[in-house]
């Protein structure tokens, strides 16, 4: 743990796609417990920061460190950072649709089988969520245990994605667009199922095009723009701060 | 012949010549799925495992090449059938493992195109060193008369299509016992699911905690033991040459894979399965149509449907 508890601490990172300089000298933190919303617009560098954070390629982090735990996993390998507690359900779902969704959910468990662990530095891996809490906190999916997640509906499909990052046990859960091309409804249902899963104690970082949803959602924003944060602080802030949500978020 | 039994056995040597077609297309199809790696060095896997199978079934006298210059006139264990059934693929998937660390490897993050140069050219390397070493003659192949007791050789009298070798029969069995190990291994193991959710999105897979490095080993190492079982059965039936991989093997494995689908297990044995019929049908008809009928129907698939008949995976460039 660093002193004061952050959990993630992003400082000054410069992320590149290739030659594209996309993030430019980055930060950010997210405190234990809360939702914590990055905001702005399309291209402004959101999903960037959640896969340079979650250790994916591309980007390519050149500059700049990630501290988990207080921790410095800048060079820590995608798996290890996600069997660390790191979680990202990445945009478009990206469900195994040619797995069942029991299949999909067992993913955690062989993360955590010792072949897969052995060799690694990680600590303390974290502690997975039994299948039976998972089904439990989504109905839809326990009917559906056998059916191939590719059968799915858009909006089971979104809540497998979720359920299979939380099955891992995530300390910071992150979500890239949750919402996106979901009926109202089902969007809803997503919301409440993000509310209760931050209630049961994950921080969730949240990336949402729809400002207004976020705000009301989260705890706290980053509203950031061609690669830079131009905007941090408490949700309710940003609700009155009109001239940061017209330029950078046109509501 | 009647028609009815022209029918038949077209399709059992459809069936026999397909699934030589679907071994090779599986592990194709796997690695390219999973790894996004085109591999045109499968070829030489059925090349090594059809002289690794000749060698260890007989004794061959070379008539050529570096062996033999040094006064090797024989060459080969000798022991049977079944040592082949052992030894082959367990060669291959030693030297698939190998070729996926030192060749695969450094060119996973780098376009086809380069992975298609390496690949040949070692594909030509493997060609050329046996050439030279054993030597570019052609060996007659070998097949045993008895296995366990039971004679393996010679006609057998079926119903409908009459007497057929009964050693293809046994090859047709042996085959799809293989395939059907590879399936159920694919379905019901932890490392199939893996390989599976990989095939369709390597990435996730990583995102969810698992090495997938080591996936691509086994990956590697199972296409390539397939292949060089492949490589023995056909060497049962078939001449063996130093060509064979490229003309025997590689080709039809790609037809296969354009048939089937990219990432697809179940579409690389139809996809076997019907290429070979189609084959056979040709070969027993108008003999000299075969391999244009291949290529027409390979044709009229990416015409029709380009993603192959149960292909859902895009392989970008």
């Amino acid at each position: 743990m660093s002193d004061n508890g952050t959990l993630l601490a992003v400082e000054d990172i410069d992320a590149y796609y290739g030659e594209s300089h996309i993030l430019r000298g980055l930060s950010l933190e997210v405190q234990p417990g809360e939702i914590c919303a990055l905001l702005g617009r399309n291209g402004a560098g959101k999903t960037t920061t959640v896969r340079s954070i979650a250790g994916a390629s591309p980007p390519d982090v050149r500059s700049g460190t990630i501290r988990f735990r207080g921790r410095d996993v800048t060079d820590v390998p995608v798996d290890d950072r996600s069997i660390g507690g790191i979680g990202l359900v990445p945009e478009e779902r990206r469900v195994f649709s040619n797995l069942t969704v029991a299949e999909n959910l067992r993913m955690a468990e062989v993360s955590r089988n010792r072949s897969n662990l052995i060799g690694r530095n990680i600590g303390e891996p974290a502690e997975t969520v039994d299948v039976d809490v998972i089904y439990e906190a989504f109905p839809r999916l326990d009917e559906r245990r056998d059916q191939l997640a590719g059968t799915l509906s858009g909006g089971e499909q979104q809540m497998l994605a979720i359920a299979r990052a939380l099955r891992q046990g995530p300390d910071l859960l992150m979500l890239d667009e949750p919402y996106e091309g979901l009926a109202p409804q089902i969007v809803n249902d997503v919301e409440d199922a993000i509310g209760r899963i931050n209630d049961e104690g994950t921080t969730i970082l949240l990336i949402e095009q729809n400002a207004i949803a976020a705000m009301a959602i989260s705890d706290r924003c980053y509203v950031i723009d061609q690669g830079e944060v131009v905007f941090e602080g408490p949700s309710e802030e940003l609700e009155a701060d009109e001239e940061i949500r017209q330029r950078y978020l046109g509501v | 012949m009647s028609a009815v039994q022209e029918l038949f056995s077209i399709l059992l040597n459809g069936l026999q010549l397909g699934a030589i077609f679907a071994l090779l297309g599986i592990g194709l199809t796997i690695i390219l799925g999973t790894m996004n790696f085109l591999n045109l060095a499968h070829g030489a896997l059925y090349l090594i495992g059809a002289y690794a199978g000749m060698l260890t079934m007989r004794v061959v006298t070379l008539r050529t090449g570096i062996l033999q210059d040094y006064g090797f006139t024989e060459l080969g264990l000798g022991w049977g059938f079944l040592a082949a059934l052992v030894i082959v693929p367990t060669i291959g998937f030693i030297v698939g493992v190998l070729m996926e660390r030192y060749v695969a490897k450094p060119f996973y993050k780098r376009p086809h195109t380069d992975q298609l140069l390496v690949t040949f050219g070692l594909a030509l390397v493997v060609e050329e060193l046996v050439k030279q070493v054993i030597g570019g003659n052609t060996f007659q192949s070998t097949s045993p008369d008895t296995l366990f007791g039971l004679q393996v050789s010679g006609p057998i009298q079926l119903p409908i299509v009459g007497a057929f070798p009964r050693w293809r029969l046994i090859i047709i069995l042996i085959a799809f016992i293989v395939i059907g190990l590879t399936w159920l291994f694919m379905e019901k193991t932890d490392w199939g699911m893996i390989v599976k959710a990989g095939t369709l999105d390597s990435e996730m897979v990583s995102l969810l905690g698992i090495r997938i490095g080591r996936s691509y080993a086994l990956v590697f190492g199972l296409g390539a033991a397939l292949a060089a079982f492949a490589g023995l059965i056909g060497a049962t039936f078939e001449t063996v040459r130093p060509q064979i991989g490229t003309q025997r093997a590689l080709v039809p494995a790609f037809l296969v894979l354009v048939v089937g689908g990219a990432g697809s297990i179940r579409g690389a044995i139809v996809g076997g399965v019907i290429l070979g019929t189609v084959l056979a049908g040709f070969q027993q008809t108008f003999s000299q149509w075969g391999q244009i009928a291949m290529y027409a129907l390979v044709a009229l698939v990416l015409v029709v449907r380009p993603q192959g008949v149960f292909g859902s995976v895009e392989v970008e460039e």
